[in-house]
C-alpha cells in the first residue's frame, strides 16, 4: 500500500510558454548540418498523445503546451512538484474554466506539459495563466525499496501496478533500453527534469514508439539524480517527440525505480499501449 | 604525434579572465547517489594539491577542479574564453604576487582550468587576472578528414603519442577505455564548453556503481567508446571520442571526473593503443622552461 493520504495538494500558477529562439535561428544536428527547431516548447497543435516519437519532423515536440513561470524559484517549485495525472485550469483568456492533465515535464527551460483537449489547445495562446493542482511528491511504498515520485495518487492507484501484498511491480512497457541510450538530463534531479533517449530510429523489432508509452531503462538508478548503476531499473511516460541534436531525443519523465528484483516488465515492442489520451484527460477533469 | 596539421594557419588571441570564487546556495548541501546529503568544496577558486598525474578522485569534493578556476564576468566574453581555450594553452597571472607565473590549460568545465607549479599556484587567489595565449580551434589532421579536431593545441598535439600509421588510421595512446555506460552530465551539451562527467567512478559507494573507472588520473588520456562529439555530445554506436580528464571526484551522481574532448571520429578513423602513462603532464615542462 502507498502512503497516498499524507500527500499535500498545492495549486500553483504557471504560464503557457512562447516559443522561442536565439538571434541565431540554426540549430546543428549530429551531422554538422544546421536545423531551424519547431515544436520546442509554447503550444504545438498538431501532435497527440498516441502520436508516434518520429511522426514530426521537429525538435522535442510535446503535445499540449509548456508552462513555467517567468521567476526562476517559482519556475523550479512549479516544475519539481508538478506530477503525471495532476489536474489543471486555465485561469486567463478564452479557453477560461477549461481543464487538462499533466503529461509529464522537461528540464530543458523547466516546463511542465499540459495536456488539454484540441478544442481547448485551439483558444489557449501565450502567457494565458495555468494553475496546476500539484500532488504526488512523497508518495511512497514502504514495502518497497523503489522510490516513486513525479506521478500522482490518482493516477499511480489507477495504473495498480502492483497490488496489496505482491512483491514486485508489473508494469507494461513498449522496450526496455539500456542505460547508454540516456543523454541529456543524465545526472540531473529528477523531480525538475526529464532524461531524452539517444534514439534516431525505430531499435530492432520495435514497430513504434508512441507519446504515452511506458519505457523501462535498464542499469539506471533514478531515485534522486538520475545515474549508472548496475541492476537497477527506471520506468517513465514518453512525454515529448525525437531531436536531432546529439545527445538528444525522445524524453522520458521517470516516475519509478528501483532495483530489478522489484519489477515484472511486460514487454511488448508491437501492441504496447501506454497512457491514452483519453484516460488522462478523464483524470484531469476528475475533482480530487 | 607524427601528423600533418594546419598549424600554421591558426590564430594566436589573446584572451583574458579572472579567478572566480567558489559559489554556494544558501542550502549548502546536496544529495548522493543515495539521497544522502554531503557537504564537500568543489568548484571555483584555486584548488591548491592537485595536478596532471594525480588520481582524480583522491580529494574529496563535488566537482573539483584542479588548480585555477578562470572565467569572465561578461557572459559573451565568458563564452569565447570557454571556447577558444585549448589545452595546452600557456596562461599568464597578471595580477597579484604571483603576477608574471605561468601555468598551462588543462581542459575547460564550469570555468576554464589551469594548472600550475604548486608553490606559484600557492599564491594566486580569487580575483587575480590571467591572460591566456588561445590557439588551437580550427586546428585540422590534413590526413585524417573523418577526424574532428576541438579544444587541442598545436603544443598538446605535439607531445600526444601516436600519429598516421601504415595503414593511415590515427594511432593515438590512452590512457584508459570508457564505455559508453559511463557517459553522464554534460550529454546534448555543445562540446567545446565544460566537459563530460563520468560515471561508474565512486570509490565509496557499493560495487553496483562502479564501471572501474576509479582510478583515473587528472590529466589522462582516454578513449570513449560509441560517443560523437563532433557537433555536441552524444551516443553514436562505432564512434570515438578523445578527451583529457581535467576534472576530479564529484559526488553529485550522475556526474563525476570528466574529458575535455580533443578529438571525434569514426571508430576505423582510430588505432588506438592502451598506454597508460598517456598523460598531459609533459606539458608542464612548457611553464618550467619559462617561469
Amino acid at each position: 500500500m502507498t502512503n497516498f493520504r499524507v500527500t499535500a495538494a498545492v495549486n500553483s500558477l504557471g504560464f503557457v510558454g512562447h516559443s522561442e529562439s536565439l538571434s541565431d535561428p540554426f540549430k546543428i544536428d549530429r551531422h554538422g548540418h544546421t536545423y531551424v527547431p519547431t515544436g520546442d516548447g509554447g503550444i504545438v497543435l498538431n501532435y497527440r498523445v498516441g502520436d508516434s516519437i518520429f511522426a514530426l519532423d521537429a525538435d522535442h515536440a510535446s503535445p499540449g503546451v509548456s508552462v513555467s513561470h517567468p521567476n526562476s524559484d517559482a519556475a523550479y517549485s512549479l516544475v519539481a512538484q508538478s506530477c503525471i495525472g495532476n489536474t489543471a485550469k486555465v485561469r486567463t483568456g478564452a479557453a477560461i474554466g477549461a481543464t487538462g492533465v499533466v503529461l509529464g515535464k522537461r528540464g530543458e527551460g523547466c516546463r511542465v506539459l499540459v495536456l488539454f483537449a484540441p478544442e481547448v489547445m485551439k483558444l489557449i495562446r501565450p502567457d494565458d495563466q495555468i494553475s496546476i493542482e500539484t500532488e504526488g511528491q512523497g508518495l511512497a511504498d514502504d514495502q518497497m525499496e523503489s522510490r516513486i515520485f513525479n506521478i500522482s495518487s490518482n493516477l499511480f492507484s489507477a495504473l495498480s501496478f502492483k497490488k496489496s501484498g505482491e512483491k514486485t511491480f508489473k508494469i507494461p512497457v513498449r522496450t526496455i533500453f539500456e542505460s547508454k541510450y540516456v543523454g541529456n538530463g543524465i545526472g540531473r534531479p529528477m523531480p525538475l527534469w526529464d532524461v531524452d533517449l539517444q534514439v534516431y530510429e525505430l531499435p530492432a523489432g520495435v514497430s513504434d514508439i508512441k507519446i504515452g508509452d511506458f519505457v523501462a531503462i535498464s542499469n539506471l538508478d533514478a531515485r534522486f539524480n538520475a545515474g549508472y548503476r548496475k541492476g537497477w531499473i527506471s520506468v517513465g511516460v514518453i512525454v515529448h517527440g525525437a531531436s536531432p541534436q546529439p545527445g538528444h531525443g525522445p524524453g522520458v519523465t521517470i516516475f519509478l525505480s528501483g532495483p530489478e528484483n522489484e519489477y515484472e516488465l511486460l514487454s511488448d515492442p508491437q501492441q504496447h499501449v501506454g497512457l491514452t489520451e483519453a484516460t488522462l484527460l478523464a483524470l484531469g477533469g476528475k475533482a480530487t | 604525434m607524427k601528423v600533418t596539421t594546419n598549424a600554421s594557419r591558426l590564430v594566436s588571441q589573446i584572451v583574458v579572465g579572472e579567478v572566480w570564487p567558489a559559489l554556494a546556495d544558501r542550502n549548502g548541501f546536496r544529495v548522493d547517489a543515495n539521497g544522502q546529503a554531503f557537504f564537500l568544496p568543489g568548484m571555483g577558486g584555486v584548488t591548491l594539491g592537485v595536478h596532471c598525474g594525480d588520481i582524480a578522485t583522491r580529494l574529496l569534493g563535488d566537482h573539483v577542479e584542479p588548480g585555477l578556476s578562470v572565467r569572465s564576468a561578461k557572459e559573451s566574453v565568458n563564452y569565447a574564453l570557454q571556447f577558444l581555450t585549448c589545452i595546452g594553452n600557456i596562461v599568464t597571472v597578471m595580477s597579484g604576487p604571483a603576477e608574471g607565473k605561468q601555468g598551462f590549460v588543462i581542459g575547460q568545465h564550469a570555468y576554464v582550468l589551469v594548472d600550475m607549479l604548486e608553490e606559484d599556484m600557492a599564491e594566486v587567489t580569487t580575483g587575480d587576472r590571467v591572460s591566456i595565449r588561445a590557439v588551437g580551434q580550427g586546428l585540422k589532421l590534413l590526413d585524417h578528414k573523418d577526424i574532428h579536431v576541438k579544444n587541442l593545441s598545436p603544443e598538446l598535439l605535439h607531445g600526444l603519442g601516436g600519429g598516421t600509421n601504415s595503414s593511415g588510421a590515427l594511432d593515438i595512446h590512452v590512457a584508459r577505455i570508457v564505455p559508453p555506460e559511463a557517459i553522464g552530465a554534460g550529454s546534448g551539451m555543445v562540446s567545446e564548453y565544460a566537459n563530460t562527467d563520468l560515471m561508474g567512478t565512486y570509490p565509496d559507494l557499493d560495487p553496483s556503481f562502479s564501471l572501474g573507472l576509479e582510478d583515473l588520473r587528472i590529466g589522462d588520456v582516454v578513449a570513449m567508446i560509441d560517443q560523437d562529439h563532433s557537433f555536441g555530445r552524444g551516443y553514436r554506436k562505432d564512434w570515438i571520442s578523445i578527451g583529457v580528464i581535467s576534472t576530479g571526484s564529484a559526488s553529485l551522481f550522475g556526474h563525476g571526473p570528466g574529458p575535455s574532448t580533443i578529438m571525434s571520429g569514426p571508430a576505423s578513423a582510430f588505432n588506438v593503443i592502451l598506454d597508460e602513462k598517456s598523460n598531459i603532464k609533459f606539458l608542464t615542462d612548457l611553464i618550467k622552461v619559462k617561469s
